[in-house]
């Protein structure tokens, strides 16, 4: 496609790779120099590579548990013992050992969080783009279904499918994303819909490009911003919502280094006075959800020249 | 005047499937799990009578059948029996819905308006320290579990300081006013409301100062999200040419402030409003859990670990009632105050 009328240019496939890439990394340098200077954002991305480390160190930070290490090792001491040197988050009820359920619980999120946003992503992208492409009747059926969602009580259907399926967190991810996927669906419907009609598509398909390449090269890529920008902040609100549905007794089973769970279970505790059966858990999903909020936020102003000041 | 009243018929009609919807994927699922004949069976029954018990509700005839049934059923007022709670699910849901309402309302008030005063505040003294403040209040509050929230709460006012308990009343109040002890008749469920029309000051402040700590922990979410649409819509209509016309011609800034920018402002917080409005009522369950506020939500909760089948059918339809009705008032309201609205298809 570059070559100058008379001039031969052996363009090898790598070539048009390489530049492709060039102007790539270009252009993630220059949003890596914005947001640099977003003192949110990096404080974000700090909170979220901590949780990261926390999650790819965890044998190293709490010895994995012989039985299962995403099960919380008890102790012989069944009454909440406040933080010590041994124990330094306390224990909780059953004599489970806080710190562990906390470092271990930061594994079990960022699954969480990642399957669900992956899986909403997956289908809304399909869904909201096949609809967008294709439009016609597809269009009117798929977006039929995708606004009924959008108009149901989420979080109560997600209850009452979980409740449904059994006490598990694949089960538990499996009812958020069915309620997780509409939002993810109709942006990607608009965005294909604004796509579709640009000027480079229309140069691809009047130069003969089969439309799967047209989708895939240059419809979805083109598409995919704003969706990736709501899957980061999602990062954090699935965990939100995964907690508190593990608060109800719809998650983890018992036992299990889930930080909505380990509230649950501290909640009659706190209010005898032992706040670190709540207080650590807690502070781990605020800190968990906020670091990717701050990240999704910064990132979203960024992508925005409206608000680049 | 015309397009609006066709535009409100056709919002209306437009639930129904939505509604039919709902019930359609309930039952079903409830249907996948569990036998529901269980509602009604107790020990001393034989498998004769359990078999009577089946064909009387239906539960032997092919699932489409079951829900027809169902479906007759919820119009006739039965909408069955209740086995975590010992109760019909109708009687269950009167019971349970006001103290549920009240809390979303104060809820809803609380985040609405002190949404929208911190959002004009922060925009008003932009890049001052308040502005920051309230940044950050709206980022975190927005990150904070409720349930979290609540549990910190009532530690603070409740384990430590010994101001407030959780629950609706405080156990002295409630001997001392409600039958047998004292003469509180309740009219509607709703405390608030049924104190005034006892004439009971007392009940009055009880349940007044029961309300706040579920209330701010319910509104902390939905007012930080206020706050930052307030804040950004602020911005956006501060910088327009009518603001800065107000301004030159001499009037005072806080009028300017008052008529000029705020009133225009609100217009996309009213629409994020009254989404939120519903999903409060589905957040209530985790609060309401928290507090031991007797409502809707503690009921779904329970009725949702239990498989209490009729029970949770109903908790999805009352909820999806309230959370469709929610909505369409505020298209409707959307509708009544911008005409392109109603012209345009819904």
């Amino acid at each position: 496609m570059g070559a100058e009328p008379g001039v031969t240019v052996r363009l090898t496939r790598q070539d048009v790779l390489r530049r492709a890439v060039g102007r790539r990394l270009e252009e993630v340098r220059y949003y890596a120099h914005l947001f640099r200077r977003s003192p949110l954002g990096l404080a974000g991305l700090v909170i979220v590579v901590a949780f990261i480390g926390i999650a790819l160190l965890a044998p190293l930070l709490a010895p994995a548990n012989p039985i299962d290490p995403y099960l919380i090792p008890k102790t012989f001491i069944t009454d909440p013992q406040p933080p010590s040197s041994e124990f330094v988050f306390g224990t909780g009820p059953f004599g489970t050992d806080i710190y562990y359920g906390v470092v271990w619980g930061t594994r079990i999120s960022i699954r969480i969080a990642f399957t669900l946003v992956a899986l909403s992503f997956l289908v809304g992208l399909v869904v909201g783009g096949v609809s967008g492409y294709l439009g016609g009747r597809i269009e009117s059926v798929l977006m039929r279904v995708t606004d009924l969602f959008m108009s149901l009580p989420g979080l109560v259907l997600a209850m009452a499918v979980a409740a449904v399926l059994g006490r598990s967190i694949e089960n538990l991810i499996l009812a958020l994303a069915l309620v997780w996927w509409p939002s993810y669906a109709r942006i990607m419907r608009g965005e294909t819909l604004r796509v579709k009609h640009e000027g480079f598509v229309e140069a691809a398909r009047a130069l003969g490009v089969r439309p799967r390449a047209i989708v895939f090269r240059h419809i979805v890529p083109n598409a995919i911003g704003p969706l990736l920008v709501i899957a980061t902040m999602d990062l954090g609100t699935t965990v939100l919502v995964a907690s508190a549905l593990s608060f109800i007794g719809l998650g983890a089973q018992p036992g299990t280094a889930e930080w909505g769970l380990m509230i649950s279970d501290g909640r009659n505790w706190i209010l005898d006075g032992r706040w670190w059966t709540v207080a650590f858990p807690g502070l781990a999903i605020f800190s968990f959800v906020l670091g990717w909020n701050l990240l999704g936020d910064s990132i979203r102003d960024l992508l925005d020249p409206k608000l680049r000041r | 005047m015309n397009a609006l009243v066709r535009y409100v018929v056709r919002r209306i009609l437009g639930t129904i499937p939505i509604l039919l919807a709902l019930t359609v994927i309930i039952f079903f699922l409830t249907r996948l799990i569990g036998d529901p004949a269980s509602a009604y069976v107790t020990p001393q029954m034989g498998p004769a009578e359990i078999a009577r018990i089946k064909e009387i509700y239906h539960f032997n005839d092919p699932i489409p059948t079951q829900y027809y049934h169902y479906m007759l059923g919820l119009l006739r007022g039965d909408w069955g029996y209740s086995r975590s709670q010992g109760i019909p699910v109708l009687a269950a849901i009167v019971s349970f819905l006001p103290a549920t309402i009240e809390l979303a309302v104060a809820a809803f008030l609380l985040s609405f308006f002190g949404g929208i005063a911190l959002g004009t505040v922060s925009a008003v003294k932009r890049d001052r320290p308040i502005d920051h403040a309230t940044r950050l209040f709206a980022l975190g509050g927005y990150a904070l579990p409720g349930f979290f929230l609540g549990l910190l709460l009532l530690y603070v006012f409740y384990t430590q300081l010994r101001w407030v308990g959780p629950g609706r009343l405080s156990d002295v109040v409630v001997l001392a006013e409600f039958p047998p002890g004292g003469g509180f008749q309740e009219y509607t469920g709703f405390l608030l409301l049924d104190s005034v029309l006892n004439g009971n000051g007392r009940v009055f402040v009880d349940a007044a100062v029961h309300l706040v700590l579920p209330a701010i922990t319910l509104a902390a979410g939905s007012m930080a999200l206020v706050t930052r649409v307030m804040r950004s819509s602020m911005l956006d209509v501060l910088g327009r040419e009518y603001v800065r016309t107000a301004r030159a011609k001499g009037l005072e800034e806080s009028i300017v402030i008052r008529r000029h920018a705020r009133r225009n402002a609100l217009v996309p917080v009213t629409t994020v409003a009254g989404v939120y409005f519903g999903g409060l009522i589905g957040y209530a369950v985790m609060v309401e859990l928290v507090f031991l506020w007797p409502g809707l939500g503690r009921w779904g909760a329970r009725a949702a670990l239990t498989l209490d089948h009729a029970a949770i059918l109903g908790f999805a339809l009352v909820v999806g009632m309230v959370y469709i009705v929610s909505n369409l008032v505020v298209d409707i309201a959307y509708a009544y105050l911008d005409p392109r609205i109603r012209i345009g298809r819904a």
